[in-house]
């Protein structure tokens, strides 16, 4: 027992010195090892895809901060930040459309959403690469994801409620049984389409 | 059939780096991560009256490889020095108790351009493809599937063939069984193959298959694994049944199985385990039973704090109870 209090208070103290030495940095929390591209949902979300183009960027702590400034009362899951990847789904050498994975904290865990997108940065479609609701089923239905098809960065944020974290009423209204992961979702599609503008906007212009 | 293999692994990287030497769209510093992973480590072993510590401090990198047409693959490499203090028993990478030395971890190229019908072809050191460590990396952390255990290496050098496809994702390797070695030792060799249903789902059941002979042991192995998620509690399993063939003296039947409850927080940053594995030889009068209990907190995206516990519960001919703490600290910059 002795052994172990000594363990820990050693622990505790070079933990607390590693966090006024060293500054934030821009790194995965994962191993690279435990990387996964998500294969099967972008296949699911562009069917006659041939193949991918990868872009990573890293998001740090001013892209953050400006999120914050987008989204007040909005904040990044700090497993959000580090490096990150937007795919281009290609069909040869044309580009189909993008694809970009996010993650939004929910009551149930994290939420990692798949998002399609077209080249005028509206959501085509989504997918759920994890989603731990009771609810997922609901959100997985033609209706629930209407409500987001479609729309592009101004016209999802003008869905938030004043609080800036919720769906307006009228939207809560057509999915009753699952407003929590309307809002959810609602969240994570306004971060997506700010970072893929903000982040992976030169880049695409190119394409 | 050996240097067949290790002539398939030399063709397989020139190619590689003929097909990414074409115009690309990225250069070598694009669509690449890398990261200093340092890391403490102490162990408490009861068992052994010991107290030691281990030292890594290393480099992680993935490089995804693009030319016009898109992805033509990835590659990883890991490089750590890893140094033990007072450390027994003495693992099989170091000459004695305080040693140090240089350790590829993983290091691996996965081509993954080919057509629909072609699987992504992966060489080099990697995870052999196998049970619940295929889907759940536990590379450098306290939380363990016991993946070298079982098969005699957790990592091993060779080729595999790798793909997900509709609700499906297979993989299957042909290893040299040297472990850090990349040729085969005294005939070694390992056939390892895992084919499954997706691994984001929230139900994921997954078989595997072991052939392999690694220093001088042949082992077969039949696997099934599963996991199982609601809201913030997971339930995961493996059992695997076998048999073990010592320096071709006599096949002896295996049986191992591993159950863990996890409960993570919503925010992600705690993460709880507990297990409770049971390894039943022919050899043995009674099943080996040992409980784990852990947690991992993670700060922020750099740095964890890690603490396990595990305690054999049977009574071992040996008359000494597997009993050991370890606490860890990991910083990635």
């Amino acid at each position: 027992m002795k052994i172990l209090l000594t363990l820990l208070s050693k622990t505790l103290l070079i933990l607390v010195l590693l966090m006024l030495i060293l500054p934030s940095g821009n790194v995965n929390a994962i191993a690279y090892c435990s990387l996964r591209d998500p294969v099967a949902q972008i296949s699911q979300l562009y069917p006659q895809k041939t193949n991918q183009l990868s872009i990573v960027k890293t998001v740090n702590d001013n892209t953050r901060a400006q999120v914050q400034i987008a989204l007040p009362s909005n904040d990044l899951h700090f497993s959000e930040l580090g490096q990150h990847t937007l795919y281009i789904a290609m069909l040869g050498k044309e580009s189909l459309g993008y694809i970009h994975v996010r993650s939004e904290q929910s009551d149930w865990g994290l939420v990692e959403i798949v998002w399609a997108i077209d080249k005028d940065l509206k959501i085509t479609n989504f997918a759920f690469q994890r989603c731990r609701s009771p609810k997922k089923k609901i959100a997985q239905e033609i209706g629930f994801k209407n409500i987001f098809i479609g729309k592009n960065y101004q016209e999802l944020k003008g869905l938030l409620s004043n609080d800036g974290v919720t769906a307006k009423k009228e939207v809560l209204e057509k999915v009753q049984q699952a407003p929590e992961l309307a809002n959810v979702v609602l969240r994570c599609a306004l971060k997506t389409l700010l970072l893929t503008e903000m982040l992976w906007g030169d880049e695409l212009e190119e394409l | 059939m050996k240097s067949l293999i290790f002539n398939l692994l030399i063709t397989f990287l020139l190619l590689f780096f003929a097909v990414i030497s074409m115009p690309c769209y990225a250069n070598l510093t694009e669509n690449f991560r890398w990261s200093l992973d340092g890391s403490a480590r102490l162990n408490q072993n009861a068992a052994l009256d010991n107290t030691s510590r281990i030292y890594a401090l290393g480099l992680d990198t993935h490089k995804v490889f693009t030319n016009s047409n898109g992805d033509i693959g990835y590659g990883v490499g890991q490089l750590y020095w890893t140094k033990l203090s007072n450390h027994m028993p003495v693992p099989f990478l170091f000459t004695n108790k305080d040693d140090s030395e240089f350790i590829i971890r993983e290091a691996h190229l996965n081509y993954t351009a080919g057509p629909d019908w072609l699987p992504n072809i992966r060489v080099g050191h990697f995870t052999l493809p196998f049970g619940l460590e295929e889907s759940i990396d536990t590379n450098g952390r306290l939380l363990d599937y016991y993946l070298g255990k079982n098969l005699g290496s957790k990592l091993d050098w060779g080729l595999s063939l790798n793909k997900v496809i509709n609700k499906i994702e297979y993989n299957v390797s042909y290893t040299l069984g040297g472990k850090d070695k990349a040729k085969s030792v005294d005939g070694s060799y390992a056939i390892t193959g895992r084919v499954g249903s997706l691994s984001h789902l929230d139900f994921v059941i997954g078989l595997s298959i072991f052939d392999g002979e690694i220093d001088g042991y042949s082992r077969k192995r039949l696997a099934l694994d599963w996991q199982y998620y609601w809201t913030t509690w997971g339930l995961l399993g493996e059992l695997a049944l076998g048999e073990d063939d010592k320096q071709n003296q006599s096949w002896q039947k295996e049986k191992y199985g591993l159950i863990e409850l996890n409960k993570t927080a919503i925010n992600e940053q705690l993460k709880l385990y507990s297990q409770l594995i049971i390894r039943d030889r022919e050899s043995q009068n009674s099943a080996d039973k040992l409980v784990n209990i852990g947690f991992s907190y993670q700060f922020n995206t750099q740095l964890e704090l890690s603490m396990s516990g595990g305690q054999q519960i049977n009574n071992p001919a040996s008359g000494k109870k597997q009993q050991l703490a370890r606490v860890q600290v990991r910083y990635r910059y």
